[in-house]
C-alpha cells in the first residue's frame, strides 16, 4: 500500500474536520500595509490553517508584501476601502504604523469587525520578528547537532590523507632515487589538498544561514553539493547513486537552507536503507514549477507515523541520535519557499520525498557547482 | 625483500612475515606496502573485506599468510564482517585494525574479540612494524 502524508502545502485554509464537532469556518483577516511588518504578518498568518488573509492593501504598487501576496494567491489592493468592501474580513490589522490610519479605519470598516492597530499591532510585529529569529536559531541549533553526527567521516577523511602523507614523508627520508621524491613530494601535495578542501566544505555548510534576499540557485548544483556534505554523515559506500537531472532547474530561495534541506533528505534516505541501498535524486521542470525528488529503497515509513514525521521534537531513532527537528525544520524551508513537501512510503520498500516549487526566473543563479 | 605479485604471496623463506592489507583507499594500501617491505614483509592488497577473503582462500595464501591488518568502513564486506569471518574461518592468523576512526567501544570490543591492534591512522612505519612484529609472535605462539 502506498501512503501519502497531507501535503504541507503553503495553503492550509480548509478547516480541519474532527469527529466530534464540526470546526469553524477561518478567521478572514485583512493586512494593512506591505512593508516588512505586513510581509512577515502575511508569511505568518499564512502557515495558519484556521486563518485566511483575505488581502493586503498598500498605496505604494511595490511594497514587498503585494508581491509576497500574489506569490501566495492572497487578493492584492491599493485602496483599503476596496479590500473593506470586497472582502468583508472580520478581523482588519493595521501594521502601517501611520497615525491616521486609525480614523481612515473607524470610518471604513463596519461595525462588528475587529481592528487590531497602534501598540497592539506593534506588539504584534515585535512577536512575529522574535518568532522568525526562533525559527532561524532553530535550523541552525539542528544543523549544528547534526554535524555532531559527521565525526566518523571527517575521521575517515582526514585519517587517510594523513596516513598517505606521513608514510611517504617518512620514505623520503631515505629515498635517493630522485624521481620517486618527485611523485611523492607530488602525492603529499595533493594529500594536503584534499585535507584542505573538506574543513573548506564543512566551515561553510556550518556557518549560519546567511540573511541575504533570496535568489535563485540551481537545484542540481545544490543537491551535488548536500551529497557531499551527506557522506561525512552517512558511509555511502555501499549506496548505488541515480541522478536524473533535468538541465538548468532553479528555486528561489535561501541558498544555505536549501542545502541543509537536501543534506537532511539525503541522510535520512541513507540510514533508511542501513547504508545499503539505491538512492534516487530526480529534479523536473513541471507546470511552470521545479520539482525535486529524494527516493531511497529503504526501510519505508509505518502509515500510522507519516502524519506525525513533519512535527517538532518527533523522531523514531534512538535517544541522543535525532533531535526530531529535522523534518520539522524543512517543512518551515520549504513552506518559507512557498513551495509544497510530500512523501509516499511503502513499509520494506522504501520512501519518496517531493519538493514541489512555484516559478522564479528573471534573476542571477546562485550556488551552481 | 621479496617482489609483490598481486593475487598470491610469491615471497621465499626469508621473508619476516606475510601480511594481507584490506583497505578501500589504494594511497594506504600503497604506503602501507611501501612501509612493511622496508620492514621485510611480503605484502597483499585487497580492497574490501570481500576481496580479502577471496584473497585468503586464494592458492596457497591460505597457509602462508602471517598477518591481516584491515580497515573498517570499507564497501561490501566491511572491516568488521571481514573480521568476524577471519575469526571464525583463521582464529590462528592475527589481525591488526587500521582506522581512521577513532572509536573506543569498537576498539574495546575489538580487543576483546582477539584483535592484536587497534591502530588510528595516521600511525608511524615503526610503530606499524612494531605492531605486525608482535602480531608475527603471536602467530608463531599459536603454531606450538
Amino acid at each position: 500500500m502506498t501512503i501519502v502524508s497531507p501535503t504541507m502545502s503553503h495553503r492550509r485554509a480548509e478547516p480541519q474536520a474532527t469527529a466530534q464537532a464540526p470546526t469553524p469556518p477561518p478567521m478572514r483577516v485583512a493586512v494593512i500595509g506591505a512593508g516588512r511588518g505586513g510581509t512577515a504578518l502575511l508569511d505568518v498568518l499564512h502557515q495558519i490553517g484556521t486563518i485566511e488573509v483575505v488581502g493586503i492593501v498598500d498605496k505604494i504598487p511595490t511594497a514587498p508584501g503585494l508581491r509576497r501576496a500574489q506569490e501566495l494567491n492572497v487578493a492584492v489592493y491599493d485602496q483599503v476601502s476596496d479590500l473593506i468592501k470586497n472582502q468583508r474580513p472580520s478581523l482588519v490589522m493595521d501594521v502601517t504604523g501611520d497615525p491616521t490610519m486609525e480614523s481612515v479605519l473607524k470610518e471604513q470598516v463596519p461595525p462588528g469587525t475587529d481592528i487590531i492597530n497602534g501598540l497592539t499591532s506593534r506588539l504584534l510585529w515585535l512577536l512575529i520578528q522574535h518568532e522568525t529569529t526562533l525559527q532561524t536559531e532553530l535550523l541552525h541549533a539542528e544543523k549544528l547537532a547534526g554535524i555532531g553526527s559527521f565525526a566518523a567521516g571527517i575521521a575517515h577523511d582526514i585519517n587517510n590523507p594523513l596516513q598517505l602523507i606521513l608514510g611517504l614523508a617518512e620514505n623520503l627520508t631515505d629515498e635517493t632515487d630522485l624521481e620517486a621524491v618527485h611523485a611523492q613530494a607530488k602525492d603529499i601535495i595533493e594529500a594536503v589538498k584534499r585535507t584542505t578542501a573538506i574543513c573548506r566544505d564543512l566551515t561553510s555548510y556550518s556557518r549560519r544561514t546567511s540573511l541575504r534576499p533570496d535568489g535563485l540557485i540551481s537545484v542540481n548544483g545544490k543537491l551535488d553539493e548536500a551529497m557531499k556534505i551527506a557522506r561525512y554523515a552517512v558511509a555511502l559506500q555501499d549506496i548505488e547513486i541515480r541522478k536524473h537531472y533535468q538541465p538548468d532547474v532553479v528555486v528561489k530561495g535561501n541558498p544555505d537552507q536549501l542545502l541543509h534541506v537536501f543534506v537532511n533528505l539525503i541522510t535520512n534516505a541513507v540510514q533508511a536503507m542501513e547504508h545499503q541501498g539505491i538512492l534516487t535524486l530526480e529534479t523536473t521542470g513541471v507546470d511552470g514549477g521545479t520539482q525535486v525528488r529524494v527516493s531511497d529503497t529503504g526501510s519505508g515509513i509505518p502509515p500510522e507515523l507519516l502524519n506525525r514525521i513533519f512535527d517538532p521534537f518527533f523522531t523514531t531513532k534512538p535517544p541522543g541520535k535525532g533531535t526530531g527537528l529535522g523534518l520539522y525544520n524543512i517543512k518551515n524551508v520549504i513552506h518559507h519557499m512557498h513551495g509544497t513537501i510530500t512523501v509516499e512510503s511503502q513499509v520494506g520498500r522504501g520512501s519518496t520525498f517531493t519538493l514541489t516549487f512555484p516559478e522564479k526566473t528573471g534573476q542571477s543563479v546562485e550556488g551552481s557547482s | 625483500m621479496s617482489e609483490f605479485k598481486s593475487g598470491f604471496f610469491v615471497g621465499g623463506e626469508s621473508c619476516n612475515g606475510r601480511v594481507l592489507v584490506v583497505d578501500d583507499e589504494p594511497d594506504i594500501r600503497k604506503v602501507v606496502r611501501m612501509t612493511l617491505q622496508k620492514g621485510g614483509y611480503d605484502v597483499l592488497e585487497a580492497e574490501n573485506g570481500e576481496k580479502a577473503i577471496e584473497a585468503i582462500n586464494s592458492g596457497e595464501n591460505r597457509l602462508l599468510l602471517d598477518v591481516i591488518i584491515c580497515d573498517i568502513r570499507m564497501p561490501k564486506v566491511n572491516g568488521i564482517e571481514a573480521i568476524a569471518y577471519f575469526r571464525q574461518n583463521y582464529p590462528r592468523v592475527p589481525l591488526i585494525v587500521l582506522t581512521g576512526f577513532p572509536d573506543t567501544d569498537m576498539a574495546t570490543s575489538l580487543l576483546r574479540q582477539g584483535v592484536v591492534d587497534y591502530l588510528v591512522k595516521p600511525v608511524e612505519g615503526d610503530k606499524l612494524k612494531a605492531s605486525v612484529a608482535r602480531a608475527m609472535e603471536q602467530r608463531e605462539l599459536a603454531h606450538l
